[in-house]
């Protein structure tokens, strides 16, 4: 083997991100559409959103099953030829209900488009919500939920999420059995008529634009009547619970999930993009060091990742592990270490270096295609921003300093203040 | 269209190149033809635990990882019955690094005990948490041996006892590396910013001096035609009664294999499928329900499996399962559903063609069954499947002697 040969070649900044503007206009009664244009395919992208995610809802999976009962029945199909019609069509259809959003997302081939557009239009202004499909709906998610809450890693989510937000708040409330009871189709209703409404909408399409396209959005929803305008307030604050350290004892578990961390600013704040970059040093990418010290170094477990997450009223970090039940303390003292070590130890250069290029590189996979690129837009949007949030992000990846790490870690990472839920066999 | 152009280094190693411009990332995708089918029974699981010891470094490169993310990249692997997969994203601007670091791997890795002692560890911990610490984490597990007495299929991937790979020794790991990675048992696809030259002149230069191997002979026992209906109950403490079934079907390169890949998707495809109309919203046995082909080289399996709503018998739910299948019997009924399903393969065959990684998988994996220009033939084969074909393969592979049931029982008394 010729060993000139197995030299590392040379390696090239990543090219600045070049991302394209979405294109926004109104249809006829003022719904905001954004396009955008992208892609080889003659492939659609569209969703349809509208603050009516849980924030919105007044008692426990109100948002989430008005959301899914969209599908089972309108006013012109049942629930079977919704679903007959949409596979049909080759039409793919993602029922989303967040914590501050909720919608439809769309996947189509071009020449269903028209298709495509009606039935949004049946699905999301038209469901009658019919009662034998709430009960069997409900039924179903009662087994669902039964099967989730055999697993740790979700007894151990539903308790973070409590915590930071608080048992009577919609972000932290936990569902309980007989809340599968409480749904009505009237409670639906309401909901749905306050909440799925023009003026609470927007749209966002991206892949091979037709001008047809635009057309068949105007005709199609162009021509609904904004109902006056009504301030239905929501909760706009939240008091997370005292108690910061909860083990929940779930016996025979070969496994403990363990969740560390605390409310925070959202993208709306300045320091956001600083902290994204602190988050994936600490436990955002393969290369970070809980992975490398949890899961490489000393083999705990089979994943461990930190994550940053931005809500409407706040943004939370997370620190997620399932680690064999023997590890369990040892994990968390390491993952406290990690925090301490980045509080006081500026990050050295070759460290920065590979976490700037890593995030450089997502950012390239961040705008790559229609999909990614909805995607991307969407989730600067619904914070208000636009794409100047993502160059603010990529200058902060390249020029961040590691004293600001250092000073960041110890703002929004003080210990005392974080959450640690574990859940597993004592 | 896809349009790619191929080409083979002397060593043996087959390329395939697609370009396509709209896209800044080059995807590198790199299949070795081993999986845990090539195991010995006393060794299962050492084809993904060595998949987990191609990132703890190479013979020039203490690290896999690290290099690659600085130079923006990302990456990730899988192992499953049949095959060994590699695949990293990379701005195109960058892409020898790529080259660098897979040809390195495939000269030779760093035998390193330390990796050895973590990643036998790290596995453990991902078959405690795939497996063991799920309500029916362990069906699977149950029913390959049920379907299989013979074949290397009856093991899962990630290996039928974690004392195996606990017991795995670095000479062991050092034989399956020269005898399963080699130029000559690889396929590399290229897809993405990156022109045919430009990929043939970097796989040149970095795979080209690489030698050829000698790969160890592929010699599988044939499963022997199941005669008998196999039943198994389990009892454990989970929510509901859960039901697995099994038949055998004949392997990828079969002629019925895009027929029965159409017979599950008129089952299962969406909440339209006929399992799901019938036994999820009409009767209401199942709270959900799944139909789906292993796409196995050799002789796979039909997968049916659901969990039952409570209350419900599972002899009942498992009659009224069979009674779904032998709908399909009637050919004169499946003219619009085929229809359907026919669109619906359609289109999800192109989304899944928009993603560079995905064109790179699916170019090397159709190039190991011996034709790579599968990758533009699919929607054709899939469209060719007629009424008469899916009446025959209903015919022929749901019989009762072709079928193993896992009845997955709740001992709860709720």
């Amino acid at each position: 083997m010729n060993k000139l040969l197995r030299i590392q070649p040379p390696v090239f900044p990543v090219e600045k991100v070049i991302i394209p503007e979405a294109k926004m206009f109104r249809l006829n009664n003022g719904i905001p559409v954004y396009m955008i244009d992208a892609g080889t395919e003659d492939i659609m992208r569209l969703e349809f959103t509208f603050r009516a995610g849980q924030i919105k809802e007044n008692m426990p999976m109100l948002a989430s099953t008005c959301n899914m009962m969209l599908t089972e029945g309108s006013q012109n199909y049942t629930s079977e030829e919704l679903s007959r019609l949409l596979d049909f069509y080759g039409i793919f259809i993602n029922l989303t209900a967040e914590k501050d959003r909720a919608g439809i997302v769309l996947f189509c081939l071009n020449k269903h488009i028209e298709k495509v557009i009606n039935f949004s239009y049946e699905i999301l202004f038209r469901p009658s919500f019919p009662e034998h499909e709430l009960s069997s709906l409900m039924k179903k998610r009662l087994r669902w939920y039964l099967v989730n809450r055999e697993k740790v890693q979700n007894l151990a989510m539903d308790k973070y999420f409590e915590s930071l937000f608080g048992r009577n708040h919609p972000y932290g409330y936990q569902i309980v059995e007989d809340d599968f009871e409480k749904i009505t189709q009237k409670v639906l209703s309401d909901f749905h008529n306050k909440f799925y409404t023009p003026e609470n909408m927007a749209i966002i399409i991206s892949g091979k634009i037709h001008d047809r396209t635009t057309e068949l959005l105007n005709s199609c929803f162009g021509g609904m009547v904004a109902k006056a305008v009504n301030n239905y307030n929501s909760v706009n604050s939240y008091h997370g619970e005292e108690l910061k350290k909860v083990h929940i004892e779930k016996p025979g578990m070969v496994q403990t999930a363990i969740r560390i961390g605390s409310t925070t600013i959202n993208k709306r704040h300045p320091d956001y993009p600083g902290l994204k970059v602190l988050d994936s040093i600490l436990g955002g990418y393969f290369g970070s060091r809980l992975m490398k010290n949890i899961r490489e170094e000393k083999g705990y477990t089979y994943g461990i990742n930190s994550s940053l997450s931005s809500l409407d009223l706040a943004g939370f970090k997370v620190i997620s592990t399932e680690v064999g039940q023997q590890y369990m303390q040892k994990t968390i003292d390491e993952i406290y270490k990690e925090i301490r070590l980045l509080q006081n130890v500026p990050v050295a250069k070759e460290e920065m270096e590979v976490v700037r290029n890593y995030m450089s590189g997502e950012m390239v996979r961040m705008f790559d295609g229609p999909f990614a690129l909805a995607e991307s837009f969407r989730s600067a949007w619904e914070f208000g921003l636009d794409n100047s949030y993502y160059y603010r992000l990529s200058e902060k990846i390249r020029a961040i300093d590691p004293d600001e790490i250092t000073a960041l870690a110890n703002t929004y990472y003080k210990i005392e203040e974080l959450f640690e839920i574990t859940a597993g066999s004592e | 269209m896809i349009d790619y152009k191929r080409f083979t280094l002397e060593n043996g190693l087959r390329v395939l190149v697609h370009n396509d411009k709209s896209t800044p990332l080059v995807a590198m995708n790199i299949l070795y033809d081993v999986g845990s089918r090539d195991e010995d029974p006393t060794m299962t699981g050492l084809a993904h635990l060595f998949e987990h010891l191609m990132f703890g470094g190479s013979v020039n490169i203490p690290d896999f990882d690290t290099p690659l993310q600085l130079v923006g990249g990302e990456n990730n692997a899988f192992t499953n019955n049949d095959i060994t997969n590699y695949y990293l994203t990379i701005p195109s601007e960058n892409i020898e690094t790529g080259f660098w670091l897979e040809s390195d791997r495939m000269l030779e890795l760093d035998f390193s005990q330390k990796n050895l002692d973590t990643q036998r560890s790290v596995v453990t911990e991902e078959f405690n948490q795939r497996y063991l610490n799920q309500p029916y984490g362990d069906a699977l597990l149950k029913i390959r041996p049920m379907a299989y007495k013979v074949h290397p299929y009856r093991w899962p991937t990630i290996g039928m006892d974690m004392s195996h790979i606990k017991n795995t020794d670095l000479e062991q790991v050092k034989k399956f590396f020269f005898s399963h990675y080699a130029p000559n048992n690889a396929i590399l696809a290229l897809t993405g910013n990156i022109d045919y030259d430009h990929a043939f002149d970097l796989t040149q230069k970095w795979f080209g001096p690489i030698e050829k191997r000698q790969v160890q002979i592929r010699t599988l026992p044939e499963e022997p035609v199941q005669t008998e209906e196999r039943i198994l109950r389990i009892d454990s403490d989970v929510p509901s009664d859960s039901l697995y079934k099994v038949w055998h079907i004949g392997g990828r390169k079969s002629n019925d294999f895009y027929t029965l890949d159409l017979i599950t998707d008129l089952l299962a495809g969406g909440e339209s499928g006929r399992l799901y109309t019938k036994l999820v919203r009409e009767k209401k046995l199942f709270s959900e329900i799944n139909a789906y082909i292993t796409a196995d080289i050799d002789p796979g399996l039909i997968f049916v499996q659901g969990k039952l709503m409570k209350g419900i018998d599972i002899q009942l739910a498992n009659g009224a399962v069979n009674e779904v299948i032998s709908t399909l019997l009637d050919k004169n009924s499946l003219h619009d559903e085929i229809t359907k399903v026919k669109n619906k393969f359609e289109s999800s065959t192109v989304f899944s063609n928009t993603s560079i990684l995905n064109k790179a998988a699916n170019l090397s994996f159709f190039e190991l069954l011996g034709d790579a220009d599968l990758i533009n033939k699919e929607i054709e084969a899939y469209n060719n499947v007629s009424p008469e074909m899916v009446t025959e393969a209903v015919g022929k592979y749901f019989k009762a002697t072709n079928c193993s049931t896992l009845n997955y029982i709740s001992t709860r008394k709720v």
